[in-house]
């Protein structure tokens, strides 16, 4: 049993983004290679969801005592909530937008998210897909804005080690 | 500058005008006997009380903290005879919060107590800021 702790910071959980314009779908990792001057590393995370439904489809007949059932696409997303930071929310890291011009313009993304970090050998996943669901938020009792986003995924998702 | 300084820059100009007038002595006690209660309509402010805490956790080490400051602030003044423009002085000192910039939370709570022949107004100033 090891469990997979983020509370150091050679642990830290880490999203990456890459949405340089580029068509990485038949290699994903390409997007990532070390020294990418177009990956965005987003901070302040506040809480990570990845959501991995494969669909299904039940059905009853007459011959067996309970239901049978196939499966369907799965629906892929990773959600996250943030302390907005103005350098990426609103700023380039080299040829991949601000990330309110990813939503805004529906921008294709590359995402790696790190379990424990993006370090050589740690697990990541990763995919491709749309930014969506950005509702930045602000109030008088909670003055610093944060923000929902969440990863619409494109396909599957790919895991494996950071090279 | 701390917000005491900035409280008492404030409230030197607005009650200059009045019967209290503003002591840049911090409200400690002689003989057994707080200056505020020696010194009547005369008003004290005690020294910024700093407590820092966290708004925002994140995963990354780049958490948001608040800082909260509290400030209290004494007035005595004779019960038979108040100043007849008690309430103008009252309502400046609590309006004194508003000359603190850059904090989201600006509040100032006044409780009044009766002791003997005084009134005693304990002035709880509390600010909120990132």
């Amino acid at each position: 049993m090891a469990y997979i702790a983020v509370n150091t910071s050679g642990n830290f959980v880490a999203l990456k983004i890459n949405a340089d314009g580029v068509d990485y779908d038949s290699n994903v990792s390409a997007a990532f290679v070390a020294g990418n001057a177009n990956v965005m590393t987003v901070p302040a995370l506040q809480e990570v969801t990845l959501n991995a439904s494969p669909g299904t489809f039940r059905w009853q007949q007459l011959d067996t005592g309970s239901e049978k059932i196939v499966t369907t696409p799965a629906t892929n997303s990773v959600a996250v909530t943030l302390v907005m930071d103005d350098t990426t929310f609103f700023g380039n890291v080299g040829s991949t937008p601000a990330l309110v011009d990813i939503v805004n313009n529906k921008t294709k993304c590359y995402f790696r998210l790190g379990w424990q970090g993006l370090s050589s050998g740690d697990r990541y996943i990763q995919g491709a897909g749309y930014l969506t669901a950005l509702a930045p938020t602000v109030s008088p009792g909670s003055p610093v804005w944060t923000t929902p986003i969440t990863i619409e995924v494109d396909g599957e998702f790919t895991r494996g080690n950071v090279a | 500058m701390a917000i005491r300084d900035t409280l008492l820059a404030n409230l030197t100009t607005s009650l200059s005008s009045t019967n209290v007038s503003v002591s840049s002595e911090l409200p400690f006690t002689a003989a057994g006997v707080p200056l505020y209660e020696k010194n009547m309509k005369k008003f004290y402010l005690d020294v910024d009380n700093t407590d820092t805490r966290e708004m925002f956790l994140t995963l990354d080490d780049n958490d948001v903290f608040e800082r909260e400051i509290t400030l209290t602030g004494y007035l005595t003044v004779d019960a038979k005879n108040q100043p007849s423009d008690i309430d103008t002085a009252v309502n400046a000192v609590i309006n004194s919060r508003l000359s603190v910039a850059d904090c989201f939370t600006r509040e100032c709570a006044v409780t009044d107590e009766i002791l003997d022949d005084r009134i005693n107004y304990t002035f709880e100033f509390r600010f909120l800021t990132i």
